[in-house]
């Protein structure tokens, strides 16, 4: 029997480096700590790593080395001129992996390309009816240019699709008929006819799982998500796990609610689902149905208070960011001690949503 | 005041390219003086380098004293307390004599590691951080060299990727030396006065990076 500490090393690590992310490799939980903790704080140093981690400073040198060489992540200019040695600042490099997301809402789908740090490289709109067959070519057809959007060079770099699909039986029954079964149908005929690995998530998850790890949600561990679509949908996160109840509850205080005021008032709400920077005023319409939604939000919080103290609230939506920060400030004025914030992933939080899901099933801790 | 040890060959010695083992670049002038220059006040470094050193092989011709193993426990001892080691060795041990293939020496260089890491003299008995130096590959003309080191440029080219599965693997720190540097064309195989400043500049901003608490 060799002593084993002279046996061969594994050269494993370093001799798949070259091959790009197509190639499975399993990662070691410690890389994928690196990589989640980069994810959340951009530009920290190895020391701090190490600090918050708890691994050793060689431990992080080689995981550190490997994902640098592999472009995942990025080496920043030592910063010097201040007390001690000077640091050298570590990120995920935005070049070293691309997502694609697509969400399947009630009346569109949206894909979008995006790339390591969560930016939105490319973006695509599909009204409904393109989607109403899956085998429509224009479904497809989308799908491909956002992977065409990126230079054939970095196709390597692509570590999946996510896909965000309605679960809310409310939700459901606005989209049109046997959606779910298509819907079901969606992962295997995405794999084969576009050949990267799927992932699939619940729609509002996914949105929650966007803001977590590239909006405003990065820094918080707990908080109440809300998610402002054709309804209103929540979802719990408790120690940056988010609670996925298959028993989805929706309320019908959302956007499609304000078209409903709005067209009772005799108005058209064709711009509300176009998706621009900014709604024009809606008037007492939408007064009468933001007092609505905050009524819902209110006692959604008030509800959950007894069972967990929640201190932070998170509102996302494709809706304009000014609507989402309007609703927020009254949230936190009639609810002393709550902080209301609107989500900043302002196109299609689901899909973007969707595109972190290979990231995290790939190189991120859970 | 931390201490780091250099512990290398004549590259460490500060050999002058195509001149004797007496012939040397000044303190200041060869890596490991740079390196402290770079690096500042709060930092000893001892320099330990010897020409003809291999990792762990005495030399049948040179000398029983040529082995870098053997000298290890001695330095690290005489030394102590080390915060960092840096070990930069692997070229002589391509010598003809020894026909060994670039993985047996980077595996050498691994049981030089787990000498280190059994003494531990680190502060506080702890194991030091210990960083693994690739030589920079030698040149394809070695002057009367040849038949010395007949094969070796060739096997140089391949201890980059050997030593650093081997750093991997024991989870150590590592800087290919190769891509700061290169040989000089005098003798193929020792690095000139400019090639030990880009190399002790380089070092000095890779024992950095390996990220210091302060000191309490």
């Amino acid at each position: 029997m060799p002593d084993m500490r002279f046996a061969p090393p594994n050269p494993l690590r370093i001799a798949d480096r070259a091959s790009g992310l197509n190639a499975v490799s399993v990662r070691s939980y410690n890389e994928r700590l690196v990589l989640s903790l980069l994810l959340q704080s951009k530009d920290i140093t190895r020391l701090e790593i190490g600090e918050r981690t708890g691994l050793s400073a060689q431990t992080v040198s080689v995981i550190v080395r490997s994902l640098e060489q592999e472009g995942l992540i990025a080496k920043g200019e030592a910063q010097r001129g201040r007390v001690g040695p000077p640091t050298v600042p570590i990120s995920l490099n935005p070049e070293g992996a691309y997502s694609v997301g697509i969400s399947v809402g009630h009346r569109q789908v949206e894909v979008v390309l995006v790339d390591f740090v969560g930016s939105i490289r490319s973006h695509t709109v599909l009204p409904f009816s393109a989607a109403q067959d899956t085998n429509h070519p224009q479904f497809m057809t989308a799908i491909a240019k956002a992977i065409a959007d990126l230079p054939r060079h970095l196709h390597s770099r692509i570590a999946g699709i996510g896909l965000a699909l309605p679960g809310d039986e409310a939700e459901l029954e606005l989209t049109p008929k046997a959606a779910r079964e298509r819907f079901d149908a969606l992962q295997e005929e995405v794999e084969r006819e576009i050949g990267y690995p799927v992932y699939v998530q619940n729609d509002i998850t996914a949105a929650a799982g966007g803001e977590s790890m590239f909006g405003v949600a990065k820094h918080l561990s707990d908080y109440l998500f809300f998610y402002l679509g054709a309804r209103l949908h929540s979802r719990l996160v408790l120690n940056h796990q988010i609670y996925n109840t298959t028993a989805a509850v929706s309320f019908d205080v959302g956007i499609l609610r304000l078209e409903q005021e709005i067209r009772k008032n005799g108005n058209s709400p064709s711009e509300l689902w176009e998706r621009r920077a900014d709604w024009p005023s809606f008037g007492d319409a939408e007064i009468a149905w933001q007092r609505e939604l905050l009524e819902q939000m209110k006692s959604s919080i008030a509800a959950l208070k007894p069972f967990v103290p929640v201190a932070s609230v998170v509102l996302s939506s494709y809706a304009p960011q000014a609507v989402c920060k309007a609703i927020c400030r009254e949230l936190e004025q009639a609810m002393p001690g709550i902080s209301a914030i609107a989500g900043n992933i302002e196109r299609s939080p689901k899909a973007v949503g969707a595109a972190g899901l290979p990231f995290s099933s790939r190189f991120m801790v859970e | 005041m931390r201490s780091v040890l250099c512990y290398g060959d004549s590259n460490t010695h500060g050999q002058v390219p195509g001149g004797t083992p007496l012939d040397r670049y000044g303190p200041a002038e060869r890596w490991p003086g740079v390196m402290a220059r770079e690096l500042g006040v709060g930092w000893h470094v001892i320099e330990e380098g010897l020409s003809g050193r291999t990792t762990v092989r005495d030399d049948p011709i040179e000398g029983a004293h040529k082995n870098g193993r053997t000298y290890l426990r001695p330095c690290l001892q005489s030394h102590a307390v080390l915060d960092l080691v840096i070990i930069m060795l692997g070229t002589n041990d391509l010598k003809a004599r020894f026909n060994q293939p670039a993985s047996e020496v980077a595996m050498a260089m691994g049981c030089l590691v787990y000498e280190i890491k059994e003494l531990k003299p680190g502060p506080g008995g702890s194991v030091p951080e210990i960083m693994i130096v690739s030589p920079p590959p030698m040149l394809d003309d070695i002057k009367e060299w040849r038949s010395i080191f007949a094969g070796a440029p060739e096997k140089s080219r391949q201890l980059a990727l050997e030593f650093e599965i081997i750093a991997d693997s024991l989870e150590v720190h590592f800087f290919d030396a190769g891509s700061v540097v290169t040989c000089d064309p005098l003798d193929g195989f020792h690095i000139n006065g400019q090639a030990h400043v880009s190399l002790g500049r380089a070092l000095a901003r890779e024992v950095e990076a390996i990220g210091w608490p302060d000191e309490r």
